[in-house]
């Protein structure tokens, strides 16, 4: 179970797939992922109906879609050598294409994303290490 | 032995983990131990052997220029063979200086000591009389009360000196006279065969 940190409307998902790897995935992976919980948002519905983030881009329960993982809380290597860890596990919704879908990151990425040409990821986000 | 919420010098890669919480505050363990303590939830500031400890309680400098030096700088510089060469040597040298000047704070630092345990040494011998053979109580008493009197004329030295004369004269009486105290004349030695 993996936290969503997008605003493509999950907010848990669950990792069914590991994509191209006999292993588990790091950060910068691409995984297949089910949506099991939304994210119910606040500041942007109206009043009176819940509006979504774009009908487009709403992301339901038990949707499968692909994913990017940009933070684990296992400790991966840096070339340099040093060891980082992240405070839990973390991806970003995408595309088939592999762009994402929601049009806003909200915390920090592993800067493991630049190596695996996930610039886009790593341009919408706030703050990466 | 450090812990302490770094976001230092690139070129160093320190041994040991570096853990991103979500708010993006960075925390470097140099070792295990430091790790485990945070995980605990631990305050640095309360452990004794923590670097943060020791700032926070005037145990190290925490003021002074030559700390300055190593600063983040996020300018990137162009590389150029002197720049690097006095760089180097400059950092040599600032360290060399803080070294110095650290060993002067922790003088200053344990300076009192001397004086302190002197007061102790005195206390003691003053408080515990009934120790003393009783040949000796006369003179240490004699000695005490010199002193007193002597403290305001002469100096420290003086001081120190005659505490010490004291203790050697309590270290140096071993001998255990067998006595007998007699009602209204105190001690009596007793006739003992050796």
């Amino acid at each position: 179970m993996v936290n969503c940190i997008d605003n493509s409307g999950a907010a848990i998902v669950e990792c069914v797939k590991v994509l191209r790897m006999k292993r588990h995935a790091k950060v910068g992976d691409r995984i297949i992922v089910v949506v099991q919980k939304q994210r119910s948002f606040g500041p942007e519905s109206g009043p009176g109906g819940s509006v979504s983030i774009s009908a487009a881009n709403n992301v339901r329960r038990g949707d499968i879609r692909h994913a990017v993982v940009v933070r684990t809380a296992k400790k991966t290597q840096r070339p340099d050598g040093s060891v980082v860890k992240f405070d839990d596990n973390a991806c970003v919704l995408i595309n088939k294409g592999g762009e994402p879908i929601g049009s806003r990151l909200n915390g920090i990425v592993g800067s493991e994303l630049r190596d695996k040409q996930w610039s886009k990821i790593l341009s919408l986000a706030p703050m990466h290490l | 032995m450090e812990r302490k919420a770094l976001q230092r010098l690139h070129l160093t890669s320190l041994p040991g983990i570096t853990f991103v919480r979500n708010d993006a505050r960075v925390f470097k363990f140099c070792r295990s131990k430091c790790h485990k303590n945070f995980k605990m939830k631990r305050n640095p500031r309360k452990l004794a052997w923590t670097k943060s400890f020791r700032k926070a309680h005037g145990k190290e400098m925490t003021v002074d220029s030559t700390l300055s030096f190593a600063a983040r700088r996020n300018v990137p510089v162009r590389y150029n063979r002197e720049l690097v060469a006095t760089t180097l040597k400059a950092m040599k040298r600032v360290s060399e200086i803080r070294a110095r000047r650290e060993r002067v704070f922790y003088k200053n630092r344990m300076q009192g000591n001397r004086q302190k345990q002197c007061e102790a040494d005195r206390k003691l011998v003053e408080e515990n009389q009934h120790l003393l053979p009783p040949a000796e109580r006369e003179v240490a008493k004699e000695l005490l009360e010199k002193e007193k009197e002597d403290m305001e004329v002469e100096g420290e030295e003086e001081r120190m000196e005659e505490e010490e004369k004291v203790e050697k004269k309590v270290k140096g009486a071993k001998v255990k006279r067998r006595q007998r105290l007699l009602v209204g004349q105190g001690p009596e030695d007793m006739d003992v065969d050796d």
